[in-house]
């Protein structure tokens, strides 16, 4: 009883957080932008045909029901038409969904076990050479731009060596995975300097409490103590951090997707972007900001469930 | 303890990051960065970085130490210039969320009630937008430039240190030090700025050199997308060029950029640690 | 040939500041059967000997460079990381101080226990949690069935540390270290958990190095004492002989700075007063040694009530449910009234959660009350808006807790001195509240030409004698001392409570001394409050309420308060 009421408060709280997405939406596209109309019909469109497509796409509104438009298409999942293709975003969103998952979701989970288990043999041998040389690694990787290993990558593996797909995609398992491959690889090394270093520090701050030095008094070994005692309690801020990503794994990843040409959610807002498919821009900031709050909770709700002590309300 | 001098944390600090070669190295980096960054907008060096001064697309030799672009540039002179460009953004950037994220997170964190809600509301708001789309459609709705870039990667980094600013003045208004300047008579003012405020301030250091490196990583993919700067070189600019390079076998530009990238970006990740180390006074006091 | 052998151990910290010895060159034994007391103070290195016993000290950056350590006539700084793991928790276990964090939050408190069963008896997991349940009822823990499956946040600080004593003797061990197990309860909880160990000791002949600074303590548990003075061992000896007839000045200070429940002087002995700097001994005055009996004279009667509490209530509300609506109420402080009068001093015990931290707050208006009136003189407090509380504040000051966290650390000690004389527009120019506060300086025993300094540079007494220079600089008439000595060394604590009353006589002061120390309350205070629950369940002059108690919980109190005499 509890639980469900905490969920429908946190819940009730997407109300006001969609409201402010639409607003700063709604500032930037409707306010900011001006008008779109010269973009879309080029510069020797007729006055008539410009207040047409105002009327269209319901620009000659108020300002206040250009608003409320987008807090109504955040209820109903309604968001019209791609001005570039015409066709239904809810659509657009549903067939683009599944390559980005097929890149993001097994790089995702390789490289947060890879760093897991990374850090938990840094955390043992702290202090000493590997530890050094783990950490400096981190940064080094930490330290180039993601364009650079884009830009190298495809051009060494998949153009000089020949070993993946330089770009392109096909549908289907194994098929995809020619082609997911190589970028794939590009997120792990992204991702595993700033994970292995998060992972670190919140383990290292659990090996200096109190109660690890109650199990080293009470005979444990190093592993044990540091697989179980200390692993445990580290495990409670690793899955704020990881679990808060995953919604922006069905995103994709907008470098690597534009570049491998895989047709996924992220090349789709980048191509919004350069063509001023404002619909479509405003349709991901409203459902990635749901997303959002929605795996904040879920995070809570699993904070409960791997530590005793919090209690949801 | 009566022959120690009398310093401040901020000395002891200082004195600290100074003990620490590689640190030392970093700070020296970038303030040699800063210093390239300053001759360059004063116009004193790489002004003439668009004169073709040699061949095209020459590899690096004695002359020419990164070699030339297609239009027979110095690619060196790019990268110099380059530096102006990383450097402003990391400093404008900080400039613009500094101010937005600390008077957030202190009035919020200070006050509470339904202040501190407004404000979770309103950072809430931006954080769940994904930062490189609010980048990206703030860029690009401001037209490309500079400009945009700054106020485009500004109001996206406001929202961490707001986050930890409150957090932190959330701890610190409730020690002793602070009721005891309640039971002294001091008011909100007295306590915010005069007593918490000083204290949550090496926050700000760190999360600024955080900054400068986000800033530059982020001028290269917003440039990529042809809403960095215009017609000047930029990093970003550089980097980009590359993708029709490479195929040719022209690595240079892509190497002089990144590594002039790397060395300023590895500089204040290992510097944002030493401030940590450094800074945070959990360390101090308590085994005095 | 003894349980327990230390011989000549030597142990170092390396750090970037440089090489510390934290124990010097010390030997002593614990014998089967035996409870040894080690006591010391703050830094004394009395915590790194114990923890070097079992190779617990961290090393990097701690060394052990040289000695002995026998267990049964095996050198135990010889054995392998693996060999020490098999005698750690089995043969040799360990009480720690803090029951808060010395149990790991996340798993229940019996699967703790049966760990060390499983690991060095090879029972499965049933027979362990059998087991565990057996040793839960063993050290007294009410239906450890059910409270097995708890975890260590939903016990009490008694509960857990009886669960850590249940985990260290789940083995037999034949030597059980404590490390002021202790320190962090309250009184009586103290006094269960000080029985339970002997109780436990006499059963399974174990025996027992009893690490703390409270020699009150030691005189009830220990056979054998060890001081422990600056990483060395300063004396030994039985425990009667010691306390009768101690040797070494330092222990002789140690001894007598530690107020009684009777026949303390008028100002406590101090470690200072038998021992300069570099460590010669010095005679003490029988003048200075005299008990001193508080005189309630109807002179003293006749000196005006400054402040006058009635009915005073601070609730603080629980929400809960949908709309976070207010179910019930936290009765912090229910209902107090009392009267103090001028130039002296009301002790308010109790122990933690009693409400009179709350209380003294609440007095000051650092917590707004829920109902009730505090008068000051011909002021309400509780009626007064924002604006006129600022002003009156200079008159009514607080000295907290934790010297460490009521400074702040980013200003001089010149700078924090002067902010309240600023704020009040004492002093006509800076350089007037400049040489107040040297003066201050002065009345507090530090040096005026330190006020350019830091407060990360003092040590935690200098730390209190600051912030007790601060609340004087406003020149105060009535000052709440919050647990202002509980932080500190039992020689410190002597100090200032000694600062305290010079003050008070200097500057007729009028204090609240609010602590859980009920031999500190009783030494400084001429009226004790006791509180239970929010309320005042007795209140008497210090001679009424510590020699004729009436209420049952205070006469429980009284009789939980180690009596420091040892057993002969």
């Amino acid at each position: 009883m509890q639980l469900i009421q905490y969920i429908l408060r946190r819940l009730l709280y997407l109300i006001p957080v969609i409201f402010g997405v639409s607003f700063v939406i709604f500032i930037l596209f409707n306010v900011v932008a001006g008008d779109p109309t010269p973009l879309l019909l080029g510069k020797n469109a007729t006055a008539s045909q410009v207040e047409e497509l105002r009327h269209q796409l319901g620009l000659d509104r108020s300002l206040a029901a250009q608003y409320f438009d987008i807090v109504k298409s955040a209820f109903t999942f309604d968001f019209g038409r791609s001005w570039a293709t015409k066709q239904l975003i809810s659509e657009v969103i549903v067939n683009r969904a599944y390559p980005s998952l097929t890149l993001t979701v097994p790089a995702f989970v390789i490289s947060t076990i890879l760093s897991i288990l990374i850090s938990l043999v840094v955390a043992y041998y702290r202090g000493k050479g590997l530890d050094t040389f783990i950490r400096v690694l981190c940064i080094s990787l930490m330290s180039v731009s993601s364009l650079v290993y884009i830009l190298f990558f495809q051009w060494f593996f998949a153009f000089k060596l020949g070993w993946f797909e330089i770009s392109g995609y096909e549908e289907g398992f194994p098929n995809f995975l020619a082609y997911t491959m190589l970028p794939g690889i590009i997120w792990i090394i992204l991702s595993l300097g700033p994970d292995i270093r998060f992972f670190r520090t919140v383990i290292l701050d659990e090996i200096y409490q109190d109660y690890v030095r109650t199990a080293r008094a009470k005979g444990l070994s190093e592993i044990t103590i540091l697989l179980k005692h200390v692993l445990r309690n580290a495990l409670i801020p690793v899955i704020t951090y990881v679990v808060i990503q995953i919604p922006f794994l069905i995103l994709g990843a907008l470098l690597l997707e534009s570049f491998f040409d895989i047709p996924g959610l992220g090349g789709t807002i980048l191509q919004a972007i350069n063509s001023s498919d404002f619909p479509v821009i405003k349709a991901f900031a409203i459902l990635s900001s749901i997303a959002y709050i929605i795996f904040n909770l879920i995070t809570d709700i699993l904070y409960a469930v791997v530590d005793p002590r919090v209690k949801l309300n | 303890m009566s022959q120690k001098e009398t310093k401040s944390l901020w000395a002891e600090a200082l004195q600290r990051i100074l003990k620490d070669k590689v640190a030392t190295l970093s700070l020296v980096i970038v303030v040699i960065y800063a210093l390239i960054a300053l001759l360059v907008s004063l116009g004193l060096v790489a002004g003439d970085w668009a004169t073709a001064a040699g061949p095209e697309n020459m590899a690096p030799n004695g002359d020419f130490w990164l070699g030339t672009d297609f239009l027979g540039r110095n690619v060196f002179k790019k990268v110099i210039y380059g530096t102006q460009v990383a450097m402003s953004v990391g400093l404008v950037s900080s400039l613009i969320a500094i101010p937005i994220g600390i008077s957030l997170g202190a009035v919020a964190g200070y006050f509470g009630g339904i202040v501190d809600e407004a404000v979770v509301w309103f950072y809430t708001t931006f954080s769940s937008i994904p930062t490189i789309m609010l980048l990206i459609s703030i860029s690009f709705i401001l037209g490309k430039g500079i400009n945009s870039v700054y106020i485009a990667l500004g109001l996206t980094s406001w929202v961490h240190l707001c986050r930890l600013v409150r957090g932190e003045v959330i701890k610190h208004k409730n020690r002793d030090y602070v009721q005891a300047v309640t039971a002294i008579g001091g008011g909100h003012t007295k306590k915010l700025f005069r007593h918490i405020l000083p204290n949550i301030f090496h926050i700000v250091i760190i999360n600024a050199s955080l900054q400068f490196q986000v800033a530059i990583k982020s001028e290269v993919i917003l440039s990529y997308l042809g809403l960095g700067v215009q017609d000047v070189p930029s990093w970003g600019k550089m980097i980009d060029d590359a993708k029709q390079e490479l195929i040719q076998g022209h690595w240079w530009q892509l190497a002089g950029a990144t590594i002039a990238m790397f060395i300023i970006v590895l500089a204040f990740n290992i510097l944002g640690d030493a401030l940590r180390d450094a800074l945070d006074p959990k360390l101090k006091g308590k085994d005095a | 040939m003894s349980l327990l052998e230390v011989k000549n151990l030597t142990v170092e910290f390396h750090t970037e500041e440089g090489v510390t010895r934290a124990v010097n060159n010390v030997s002593f034994s614990v014998d089967a059967g035996e409870t040894v007391g080690l006591v010391g103070e703050s830094g004394s290195g009395k915590s790194v000997t114990a923890y070097s016993i079992l190779g617990l000290i961290p090393r990097p950056p701690g060394k052990i460079t040289s000695g002995e350590i026998l267990y049964k006539g095996q050198d135990l700084l010889k054995f392998s990381e693996r060999e020490l793991r098999g005698i750690r928790g089995n043969d040799i276990s360990m009480i720690f101080q803090e029951p808060m964090t010395s149990l790991n939050p996340v798993f229940k408190v019996g699967y703790q226990i049966a760990e060390a069963l499983m690991l060095h008896k090879g029972l499965n997991k049933t027979d362990a949690w059998n087991q565990a349940i057996k040793l839960m009822d063993q050290v007294g823990i009410p239906d450890p069935k059910r409270k097995a499956h708890a975890y260590p946040h939903e016990m009490s600080g008694g509960q857990k540390q009886r669960v850590v004593i249940a985990m260290a003797i789940a083995c037999d061990p034949k030597l059980l270290i404590c490390d002021e197990p202790t320190t962090a309860l309250d009184v009586t909880i103290q006094k269960q958990v000080l029985d339970l160990i002997s109780e436990l000791q006499h059963l399974y002949k174990m025996g027992v190095l009893f690490i703390t600074h409270d020699l009150a303590v030691i005189a009830d548990i220990a056979d054998d004492v060890i001081v422990m003075y600056k990483s060395n061992l300063v004396e030994q000896g039985k425990t009667k002989d010691i306390f009768e007839k101690a040797q070494h000045p330092y222990s002789k200070g140690l001894l007598s700075c530690r107020p009684g429940l009777e026949g303390n002087p008028k100002r406590l002995l101090t470690v200072s007063d038998f021992m300069d700097n570099s460590g010669n001994e010095l005679k003490v005055s029988q003048e200075r040694m005299k008990p001193f009996t508080k005189s309630y004279t109807h002179e003293e009667e006749r000196n005006p009530v400054i402040l006058k509490v009635d009915n005073l209530k601070t609730y603080f509300p629980i929400k809960a449910g949908f709309f976070r609506s207010t179910v019930g109420y936290v009765k912090a402080v229910d209902g107090v009234s009392f009267e103090l009068r001028k130039g002296k001093t009301l002790g308010l015990v109790g122990e933690s959660g009693c409400g009179k931290t709350t209380l003294g707050r609440t007095i000051l208006r650092l917590e707004e009350p829920t109902e009730g009136t505090i008068q000051y003189g011909d002021i309400s407090i509780n009626e007064l808006d924002k604006n006129d509380l600022r002003g009156i504040r200079s008159r009514l000051q607080i000295i907290f807790q934790d010297p460490y966290s009521s400074l702040n650390p980013r200003m001089t000690i010149g700078q924090i001195l002067t902010e309240p004389m600023e704020i009040h527009g004492i002093g006509s120019n800076s350089k007037e509240r400049l040489e107040k506060a040297e003066y201050l300086m002065g009345k507090v025993d530090l040096l005026p030409s330190h006020l350019s300094r830091y407060p990360h540079m003092f040590s935690g007494g200098q730390r209190q004698r600051i912030a007790i220079a601060r609340a004087l600089a406003l020149n105060p008439e009535f000052i709440i001392c919050d647990e202002s000595v509980s932080a500190l060394d039992v020689s410190v604590q002597a100090q200032v409570l000694n600062l305290l009353l010079d003050l008070q006589e200097e500057f007729d002061l009028t204090y609240i001394f609010i602590s859980h120390d009920l031999s500190v309350v009783n030494f400084i205070s001429d009226y004790v409050g006791v509180m239970y629950q929010g309320k005042i369940v007795e209140y008497g002059t210090a001679d009424e309420v510590y020699h004729n108690p009436k209420m049952d919980y205070t006469k429980n109190l009284l009789s939980a308060i180690p009596k420091g005499i040892p057993k002969s």
